[in-house]
């Protein structure tokens, strides 16, 4: 099975497993490491391979909540490695789908690639999608 | 002799270029460079690569080792005011002035708990020997303000002195 490490600021990551775990029942081999306030780049990064160390050589995604903060500064790196992808702007949806389809991907780099275009995919601007149609499904529905 | 343009910013952050932080600078004062000098991030190219990945649009990102830099950034004077200069502890900050890299004033923004270190403001921490070397740079005239954003509140070190040991 692919590992699935969160790597985020504060809360987020454990919140993120929470509400995945809410709707698609509980997980193995997902976990988060946090950035707590406060904390130096160098022990977060102390911590990150301490986290990492029992899953070394397995198959990982790392999932980066913010492109440019300190959790992709300390976990850019991971990518190096073999058996190791890095995805920046975790969201539920991306997570959802990874825990539901992660084994299924032809290849790690592959399932990466796909869950980078699937984040992006499920951000909407709903006004321009949905405002205006109101009218239209009342006549409809009339 | 002609006087020696100010950089835009000398900042000690050990988190070095972090988007939205930087980001924020950004908008409210002009930056054309960050220059990083840290040993470590000098001997590593790869940790270069990541930081530049990630730096605002139309910024330039140079990493020099401390030495490097002090000899660096002494000859070359045409960016200084759009220069934002990156350090990760005050001992560096400390290395630059003593080695001839004077400023008048130091932006501490962010300093991580570790050993040996206690927060003295927000999510700024310092060991003793880190408040002296503070200290030190305060008695050269160095202006001293903790502050990670600006907009942000900000504590003039030299108001917190009195109250840290060293």
């Amino acid at each position: 099975m692919i590992n699935l490490v969160i790597v985020a600021h504060g809360d987020l990551g454990d919140a993120l497993i929470r509400a995945t775990e809410m709707i698609a029942g509980p997980s193995e081999g997902l976990f988060a490491v946090s950035l707590m306030p406060g904390e130096s780049p160098e022990g977060f990064g102390d911590k990150l391979a301490a986290a990492l160390r029992p899953i070394e050589g397995q198959e990982t995604i790392l999932l980066i909540d913010l492109f440019g903060g300190t959790p992709y500064n300390v976990a850019a790196r991971q990518v190096l490695k073999e058996n190791v992808e890095c995805l920046t702007g975790v969201n539920l949806p991306m997570l959802l789908e990874l825990v539901m389809a992660r084994d299924n991907a032809a290849s790690l780099a592959a399932l990466a690639e796909s869950m980078a275009q699937k984040g992006q995919d499920s951000i909407r601007n709903l006004g321009p999608m949905l405002r205006g149609r109101e009218a239209t499904s009342q006549r409809m529905s009339a | 002799m002609s006087v020696i343009e100010e950089f835009g910013l000398v900042r000690i952050d050990d988190r070095l270029i972090h988007g939205q932080v930087i980001a924020v600078w950004c908008k409210h004062q002009p930056f054309s460079r960050i220059v990083i000098l840290d040993d470590g991030v000098a001997a590593d190219p790869f940790m270069q690569e990541v930081l530049r990945l990630a730096a605002p649009p139309g910024l330039q990102v140079e990493v020099f080792s401390i030495a490097e830099g002090i000899k660096v950034l002494s000859q070359d004077t045409p960016a200084r005011r759009t220069t934002m200069v990156l350090l990760k502890s005050p001992l560096a900050a400390q290395r630059l002035y003593d080695g001839g890299l004077k400023y008048n004033a130091l932006n501490i923004g962010g300093i991580g708990h570790a050993p040996g270190r206690k927060n003295i403001f927000k999510n700024i921490s310092a060991s003793a020997e880190e408040i002296a070397i503070l200290k030190e740079l305060m008695n050269h005239g160095v202006k001293i303000t903790l502050l990670t954003v600006p907009g942000e509140k900000s504590q003039a070190f030299s108001d917190l002195a009195g109250r840290l040991r060293d």
